[in-house]
């Protein structure tokens, strides 16, 4: 296309550099609308939020922000006991929801593996949990929870598993790992379904080659199986880590908090913050604290995971 | 003697399998029970399983009074509204994504997926004031477009996975013809996709559907979505279990129908369309 301009002159050269200048920019023009709603309504309340968290600002007080406090609010954030234990239950949460999920998962979706009559029913209902609303499986727990006569305090009991008085929510020893579970049954089947998936895809040639070598379950498990789904299992890693570290829904339904600290989780201590007392200016500093950790997260995830896509 | 341990094997899968069942399971099946049962067998101890069923929370929830009948088509128009406007938006940047390899092309992806990732409470905070202020709180204006954040980006992320299906000779093809740009697209691709759309659509839906952040903050009493509604049952002293039920079934039987007839497709939707399934 040069060549021939070069021979035309000067003018159609013109021409065809203005026509693949706007080649070069349509893709971005076809992506800059979604980008821009986007910016509009998650990074520009951001800054917003930026602003508001070097004020003192108390919804309850007046519409207006108080004062500038310059990082008042984030040292108030970090130094109160109540956000640093929603970012200890946070990650203990978050790290062994993600750890017991994807394990359990895995062993499931290895059942799952074995081409028997029945198998594609069982899968079409096992993901069922996860099809349901989080906030929805948060009532179904809170019933099954109940001290009164849910089914789950009755099963244990039957087990002759001592349950507390106050109940499996009432109580600071029971309450996060009661809201873990809950999670687990929603999500397990979600990691189930899609190593399973990428189980299927494992060539069935290579898993005949190992079995003839004399290669045992677990070897094949581990040095021909996970390494070749390593992709999948790292995207499900992912996601779940991240979900599970932006907890709210559960929270919100099964104890709110409570009893004391014990189950805040940081998405719940930022909502009780800022949209129950109101509290905008440390809301927002607690916002861009999480924020922060957020974006290091996606970072070492950019880094390791995504490295080598495409 | 082989054939012995063959069966046995076989057993015990099905036995395993039937164990998760149950366990992954019976906790809905126990929860639609909830709905149709006799309000004084709702914490009987032993639990009691065999009762004659009755329609009567429904009929209380959905039809006579109907508390919740108004905050199910709030669910309805808040998650389709979410889906419809999203749809301009998505489709031409998963086209873009999909058949220009231009620079930033990879950072762009990683940013939606980001946002997939983030908390949505950090934007809900700073968001519900600045809505409030321009007096869009409580209206399903504010709720749709918060939405946005999650249905813009799983959607681009989807429906690129559907549109690199197909091949992009014949859209070279037809531009060798001298089609325009934008004939190519309405004429050749939109036809050849649309079943990814709707699969899109159908999954992005779901996703609106299931978030009650959003609409716990941004929502009234005339705008409340039907979880929402739900939610202020456990307000009143002794929580009507049988209405919670029968709120909540309602609540949950779209995303599973939905899940159902997009068998194929559930992995694929799950994972932002980067595992086929």
């Amino acid at each position: 296309m040069s060549n021939s301009a070069i021979e035309h002159g000067p003018a159609l050269a013109l021409v065809a550099s203005a026509a693949r200048r706007r080649r070069r920019l349509f893709p971005y023009l076809l992506i800059a609308p979604s980008v821009v709603l986007l910016v509009a309504v998650t990074i520009f309340p951001l800054f917003f939020a930026l602003k508001n968290s070097f004020f003192f600002w108390n919804l309850q007080m007046g519409p207006e922000p108080l004062g500038f406090i310059g990082f008042g609010n984030y040292q108030m954030a970090l130094t109160s006991s109540v956000f640093m234990a929603s970012l200890v239950n946070t990650l203990v949460l978050t790290v062994s929801g993600t750890v017991l999920e994807v394990l359990l998962g895995l062993a499931i979706a290895l059942l799952l593996c074995h081409a028997l009559p029945g198998m594609s029913v069982a899968r079409a209902l096992l993901i069922m949990p996860t099809t349901i609303a989080p906030i929805v499986v948060g009532f179904l727990f809170r019933y099954m929870y109940d001290p009164t006569g849910g089914l789950i305090p009755w099963l244990l009991t039957a087990a002759g598993v001592p349950i507390p008085k106050v109940g499996l929510l009432g109580s600071g020893a029971t309450a996060l790992p009661s809201i873990l579970f809950a999670d687990m049954w929603q999500w397990t089947p979600f990691c189930a379904i899609v190593l399973y998936a990428a189980l299927l895809s494992v060539p069935q040639h290579v898993i005949e080659a190992a079995r003839l070598d004399g290669a045992s379950a677990w070897t094949m498990l581990r040095r021909i199986r996970l390494p070749l789904i390593r992709k999948t299992l790292s995207f499900v890693v992912m996601l779940r880590f991240m979900q599970l570290f932006n907890t709210f829904d559960l929270v919100l339904v099964l104890t709110r908090g409570g009893p004391g600290s014990s189950t805040r989780t940081l998405g719940y201590t930022l909502y009780q913050q800022g949209l129950v007392d109101f509290n905008i200016g440390l809301a927002s500093a607690m916002t861009w604290i999480i924020v922060i950790m957020v974006n290091a997260l996606i970072g070492l995830y950019v880094l390791f995971v995504f490295k080598d896509w495409e | 003697m082989r054939k012995g341990k063959h069966l046995l094997r076989t057993s015990l899968i099905y036995a395993g399998l039937l164990l998760i069942l149950l366990v992954f399971v019976g906790p809905i099946l126990w929860f639609i029970l909830l709905a149709v049962r006799p309000s004084e067998t709702v914490f009987a101890v032993p639990p009691v399983l065999l009762f004659k069923p009755s329609p009567a929370a429904f009929q209380a929830t959905f039809i006579d009074p109907g508390t919740n009948r108004h905050q199910l088509f709030n669910s309805l128009i808040v998650a389709g509204g979410a889906v419809l406007l999203n749809l301009p938006f998505s489709f031409p940047a998963a086209y873009a994504l999909s058949r220009f390899r231009m620079r930033g092309r990879k950072n762009i992806m990683l940013w939606y997926l980001g946002l997939l990732m983030a908390p949505p409470v950090a934007f809900l905070i700073p968001y519900f004031v600045l809505m409030s202020r321009i007096g869009l709180s409580g209206t399903y204006l504010a709720m749709i477009l918060i939405m946005q954040t999650i249905t813009i980006p799983f959607s681009v992320w989807l429906m690129k996975s559907f549109i690199d299906e197909v091949p992009v000779e014949l859209e070279e093809a037809a531009r060798v013809d001298g089609a325009k740009w934008h004939r190519v697209i309405y004429r050749i691709t939109l036809p050849l996709v649309r079943p990814g759309l709707i699969v899109t659509s159908m999954f992005a839906f779901v996703f609106s559907w299931n978030n009650a952040a959003f609409p716990l903050v941004l929502s009234n009493q005339k705008t409340a979505t039907l979880p929402i509604g739900t939610l202020s049952y456990f307000a009143t002293a002794g929580a009507t279990w049988t209405f919670i039920g029968a709120a909540a079934v309602a609540a949950m039987l779209p995303p599973m129908i939905i899940f159902l007839v997009l068998d194929r497709y559930v992995v694929r939707g799950l994972t932002f369309g980067s595992i086929k399934g």
